[in-house]
């Protein structure tokens, strides 16, 4: 499917600038405010988790990014284009959450029509059609029409539709909403594909186990506006905890060690709370000094899903994350 | 290929697909056959005392009856094009077919424009293919010829083009149903108020009149309806019955009046154009 020899020249000026970026990006329908004041950037090449509970605001700024509907509000760039630029849109594949193809088309048919309106070369579609029939698992079903499709086959189907042309910018909405656990590493494993070749993927989904395991940076908008933004690592970070694993020390509950506080986990390992991350090596000294064996030390971690919910049902901005709610990152 | 031929291609290749080609295709030469066999008919009509019909009122009703039968043509085409146009976009917006589409690089009015020429070209065949075969059918059970057979075809032609170009632009705000019931609904107004307009022409009533007049404006429909008619009227009809006959046509629409009904519908497809790119979805 990638065929850099036949894909338009990128200007380096482009390539520094963001993949999207919007600015007090804002939509209102009649008296709701759907969007207020987004403001945020997504890095080239990144792998970007959009999140946030439902009627937040998700699919409003996917609509707003794609040009399907107008801001009320703010500005927005997406590939260094004005929101809704035609020469943009070319370099951008989308698979929406509502995803429907012509059921009367076949799933080859499908893709040439994308092909046409993507504007890709005619000499390139047999490769794209059959890189991407190839890529969604749907290689051998090409010539089969969508309404004999399941509705698992239908979004890989739409996600090839996405990946045709190779595009800079993936946007996937809710990428798998309707696949198995099989589909669901697949479609893991093309997004970090994506990543390989330097694309960017702006990802959109409630499942959050998917989502922590692929993407770069998160951020989680609710009632229209952004909550955090952060790298992964630091959203899901617990800068409040060290766990510890060790031998040579015995103790049935909790187990003071100098100024801190241990309590056994499974497998050897220990929690210590209520420490920073640049006092482990006194925790680790102190362990030495009782006699302990250190193996392993590391910062306490939420999953996304906790963070997600602590953000959510406490109000809190994300601990430790570079949250800048009214600044580009 | 530029956007709007692939989606008017896109647009007839559903046609196609979803068989209504396939159905038009077969209905069609059956009821020209029926049709023929009631002409074939005419020619053996006699009076109640047995006697048969002289020629001149043999091609009386032969022209009466083919203008009733085209009558029952424009209505099809202004149904067919309604039935085709409602979903048009409509359909895609609901269903979010356009929602894979229009994040593409292509203008909205590139899907309008595209639409139109997909359900407009094959629509203007058919009527030419349906209403010639019609005619020669016609012609070969009676030898009877129309003065203007494919005048007649194109008036009707251009009537189908108004209706769909309307329904089109319903399309872009209103659910399917409600499409097609507001262009059926206006359809059957225009012919009423066409009919009230001669009716007032011929009798002096200047208020019927011009509200017709006004009306034909307004909604070119039946203003080209009744140029179909006048292109079928033979000199027979015009002397038998045109003073007191308030479905026949005094005459062919003027050009001034044509070229508003072009003008009108360039107007209603580019209202279309702004309507959906104005549309969220």
């Amino acid at each position: 499917m990638i065929d850099p020899e036949n894909r338009a020249p990128i200007l380096l000026e482009e390539t520094s600038t963001p993949a999207i970026r919007t600015l007090d990006l804002a939509k209102r329908y009649g008296k709701i405010t759907a969007l207020r004041g987004l403001t945020m950037s997504v890095p080239r090449g990144e792998i970007f988790g959009f999140l946030g509970p439902n009627g937040a605001g998700k699919t409003t700024a996917v609509k707003l990014l794609l040009g399907l509907a107008r801001p009320s509000g703010g500005e927005g760039w997406v590939l260094s284009a004005p929101l809704g630029d035609l020469e943009a849109r070319r370099r951008v594949g989308y698979l929406p959450e509502l995803f429907r193809y012509q059921e009367w088309l076949t799933a080859r048919e499908v893709l040439a029509l994308h092909c046409s309106l993507a504007r890709l070369p005619r000499r390139r579609w047999a490769d794209e059609i059959a890189g991407a029939l190839r890529l969604v698992g749907l290689d051998r079903r090409g010539d089969s029409r969508v309404s004999t499709f399941s509705k698992g086959m239908q979004q890989r189907l739409g996600l090839g539709v996405a990946l045709l042309g190779s595009p800079d910018l993936v946007v996937l909405d809710e990428p798998t909403s309707a696949l198995d656990p099989v589909g669901r590493v697949e479609v893991r494993d093309i997004i970090h594909e994506l990543k390989r070749r330097g694309a960017t993927v702006f990802l959109n989904s409630h499942l959050l186990s998917e989502v922590e395991q692929v993407v770069d940076r998160v951020a989680v908008i609710d009632h229209g506006h952004v909550l955090a933004l952060s790298g992964i690592a630091d959203f899901t970070a617990d800068t409040q905890t060290v766990r510890v694993r060790l031998t040579g020390v015995t103790a049935s509950g909790s187990m003071p060690v100098g100024r801190f506080s241990l309590t056994p986990q499974a497998d050897g390992w220990w929690m210590a709370r209520g420490i920073m991350r640049d006092q482990a090596p006194d925790l680790v000294a102190a362990l030495v000094g009782l006699g302990a064996r250190v193996y392993a030390v590391e910062p306490g971690h939420h999953t996304l899903e906790e963070r997600f919910l602590q953000l959510l049902k406490g109000g809190e901005h994300a601990s430790g994350a570079d949250y800048r709610p009214t600044d580009h990152i | 290929m530029p956007p709007v031929l692939t989606i008017a291609r896109l647009t007839i290749f559903e046609a196609i697909r979803r068989r209504v080609v396939l159905t038009v295709f077969i209905l069609t030469p059956i009821v020209v056959g029926l049709t023929g066999w009631g002409f074939s008919k005419l020619t053996h009509l006699s009076h109640n005392d047995g006697a048969p019909l002289s020629r001149p009122e043999v091609r009386l009703n032969e022209a009466v009856l083919l203008i009733l039968i085209a009558f029952m043509f424009s209505v099809v085409m202004a149904i067919g094009a309604s039935f085709l146009a409602a979903p048009a976009l409509a359909n895609d917006i609901e269903s979010g077919l356009l929602l894979a589409m229009l994040p593409r690089p292509i203008r909205r009015a590139e899907v309008v424009l595209g639409k139109w020429l997909g359900l407009a070209a094959p629509l203007v065949i058919y009527a030419f293919i349906a209403g010639g075969l019609e005619l020669e059918v016609v012609y070969a059970v009676t030898g009877y010829l129309p003065p203007g057979p494919a005048e007649a075809i194109a008036y009707i032609a251009a009537q189908s083009l108004v209706l769909l170009t309307v329904t089109l632009f319903a399309s872009t705000r209103l659910a399917p149903m409600a499409s097609g019931i507001i262009v059926v609904v206006l359809f059957g107004a225009g012919w009423i108020i066409g009919i009230a307009q001669t009716v007032g022409s011929t009798f002096n009533n200047h208020t019927l009149a011009n509200a017709g007049t006004a009306f034909s404006l307004v909604f070119p429909s039946d203003g080209l309806w009744r140029g179909a008619v006048a292109a079928l009227e033979p000199a027979v009809v015009l002397a038998e019955g045109v003073q007191y006959d308030p479905l026949a046509a005094t005459g062919s629409p003027t050009t001034a009046y044509l070229v508003w009904a072009a003008l009108w519908g360039a107007g209603m497809l580019a209202w279309a154009i702004y309507s959906f790119s104005r549309r969220e979805l």
